[in-house]
């Protein structure tokens, strides 16, 4: 192999590159993916390519089980400016890119999609320009007994739990967001609060993040209802930054921001079923995490 | 560097020597296991032999992409592949020194080096593990040892689901990712939009990278491949250069009667201490 030079077996055409990148052009403007995607992810489905998933051996024995058979790694992404408005651009990133796994499952026929993680990426050097890459990966997969689906389930948590939720009567539906950013300009808050010497709560701020948080809470219950009829919550995280004036702005100002990012569940409370508790050794050394654990990866 | 176990140094033969023979003065086993691991490797019908280890390091080549362009880093896509190839290989012949059957717990680490951005170290570490009653079928792909990043507990776990593992199977892609042009950025401004051309290049680059890993599995004749991990990173590249690395353990049904275990029926836990 020459080092210096197109590798040999692998060659660098250009016109072939450049097609590509066309291919992708037109297809994700038309919301869809290039035919040679389409192609894997067919060939992956009908058993010509290897199946791929991102569980454990462990999730293999829920294929025996519950007949939750794997078939493939789908993803999708957005890189997405967010010019006037941080809260709807979180919104629209990641939806944009759930909608694009959602897509590449339907290609396979999936029922759902588990163990979907969820992750920023900034473009180093460009951090504070404003925009961000939302990216989404999950394994489709087929539940025996079930038709096709062109709309699969989205659930973060891994086949196993799927498993675990289902035997209990819940069925994950989705994935429900809740983010909200806003601004809080100081004025009065120097003269009130700085020069104290005595116990005091920061009132606005404290109004302020409580309502940052409450709006959050309130768009992940709005995608909750959209989608079933609970949510299960695991990742939140809130920033408060302190911004000094300058000559634009002539006040301290405060920037609150809260993620909230959950499964949707349908169950019914009436119909939930009993299962009885028993002490076992747990042979694994980790502990089963939940797909976004971090929250760092998803602010 | 060498080629086949026979080739290996006399010192390395020695170390392999003293590990494969228990019942030797001296002749003990080494390992980075727990006790747990330990424990389920057993329970599996294995016994570890040593901790068996490959590097390379590795000087990589020159490429420039076009300042506005969407593009695959070819050259670097084939150096990061072919360097963990190497340290793999390395680590392979070990095991085939120790008659291993497999290897487990296969960690594969890229190093930079302080002195020199285009030189990584590659370094491949597992533990040689053989059968308890010498039964031959669980070699991976050409009668070679099998490979996997699973560890002991997974190892006895993916037998119980009826599979057993070929190989560690990967797909890399280094790649590109184009700058914006100027009125592009300025046109933009304050608007609440997509960048497309950055939504493209992660999705080229993780397409490459996902397909070269089912090919690779493909060719070792395995039926699936369990525990994926995608990684993404920068070795210290220029901006806007990225790696996509896809990894996990290609595996396929036992076809072995006789070593089948018996079906085991999953119990959903609940732990209730966490």
């Amino acid at each position: 192999m020459s080092l210096f030079g197109p590798p040999g077996g692998r060659p660098q055409d250009d016109a072939a590159s450049a097609a590509r990148q066309a291919a992708w052009d037109e297809a994700l403007t038309r919301g869809t993916v290039p035919a040679f995607v389409k192609q894997r992810l067919a060939e992956t489905m009908s058993g010509k390519r290897p199946w791929v998933t991102t569980a454990s051996p462990a999730g293999l024995l829920a294929q025996r089980s519950h007949g939750i058979r794997p078939l493939g790694l789908v993803s999708g992404n957005c890189w997405f400016q967010f010019g006037y408005s941080w809260t709807r651009g979180h919104y629209e990133g990641w939806h944009t890119a759930l909608d694009r796994l959602r897509l590449e499952a339907g290609l396979m026929g999936a029922n759902a999609v588990v163990d979907v993680t969820l992750s920023v990426r900034r473009m180093p050097g460009t951090e504070n320009e404003g925009h961000m890459d939302y990216g989404v990966v999950g394994t489709a997969v087929r539940l025996d007994g079930l038709p096709e689906s062109t709309n699969p389930a989205i659930a973060t948590v891994s086949a196993l739990e799927f498993a675990r939720l289902l035997e209990s009567g819940i069925v994950p539906v989705g994935l429900a967001i809740g983010a909200h950013y806003d601004w809080f300009v100081a004025t009065g808050y120097q003269a009130a609060n700085a020069a104290s010497f005595w116990n005091q709560e920061i009132a606005p701020l404290s109004s302020f993040l409580t309502r940052v948080r409450r709006q959050a809470l309130q768009e992940l219950r709005d995608d909750g209802v959209r989608l079933g009829s609970g949510v299960l919550a695991h990742t939140q995280h809130t920033e408060l930054y302190r911004v000094e004036p300058d000559e634009n702005n002539p006040y301290v100002r405060f920037l609150a921001r809260y993620i909230a990012l959950g499964t949707a569940v349908l169950h019914d409370s009436r119909s939930l079923r009993p299962f009885g508790v028993r002490p076992v050794m747990n042979v694994r050394d980790s502990r089963l995490l939940a797909a976004t654990d971090t929250t760092k990866e998803v602010l | 560097m060498t080629d086949t176990a026979a080739d290996l140094p006399q010192h390395a033969r020695e170390r392999l020597q003293g590990l494969r023979d228990t019942s030797r003065r001296g002749g003990i086993f080494t390992s980075d296991f727990s006790v747990n691991e330990f424990l389920m490797v057993s329970e599996a019908g294995f016994e570890p032999l040593g901790l068996v280890v490959g590097s390379c390091i590795y000087h990589t080549g020159i490429q420039y992409a076009g300042w506005a362009k969407n593009q695959e880093m070819a050259v670097l896509s084939q150096a990061m592949y072919e360097a963990r190839e190497l340290a793999m290989t390395r680590m392979e012949q070990e095991a085939q020194s120790l008659s291993a059957d497999g290897v487990v717990g296969v960690r594969l680490e890229v190093k930079r080096m302080e002195w020199d951005r285009d030189i990584l170290e590659f370094l491949a570490i597992g533990t040689a593990i053989a059968h308890s009653k010498g039964h031959p079928g669980f070699k991976g792909p050409e009668g070679k040892p099998f490979t996997s990043d699973l560890s002991g507990q997974d190892l006895w776990m993916l037998l119980q689901s009826g599979y057993r593992p070929l190989a560690l199977v990967m797909g890399s892609c280094v790649y590109h990712v184009a700058h914006q042009g100027m009125f592009q950025s300025l046109g933009n401004v304050g608007r609440n939009v997509e960048m497309p051309l950055f939504t493209q290049a992660m999705y080229d680059a993780r397409e490459l990278a996902m397909e070269r890993m089912q090919k690779e599995a493909q060719e070792a004749g395995a039926e699936g491949v369990v525990a994926v991990q995608l990684h993404e990173g920068s070795h210290n590249w220029q901006p806007h250069v990225i790696e996509f690395f896809a990894i996990g353990t290609a595996v396929k049904p036992i076809e072995d009667a006789a070593v089948i275990p018996e079906r085991l029926i999953p119990q959903i836990v609940i732990p209730v201490n966490d």
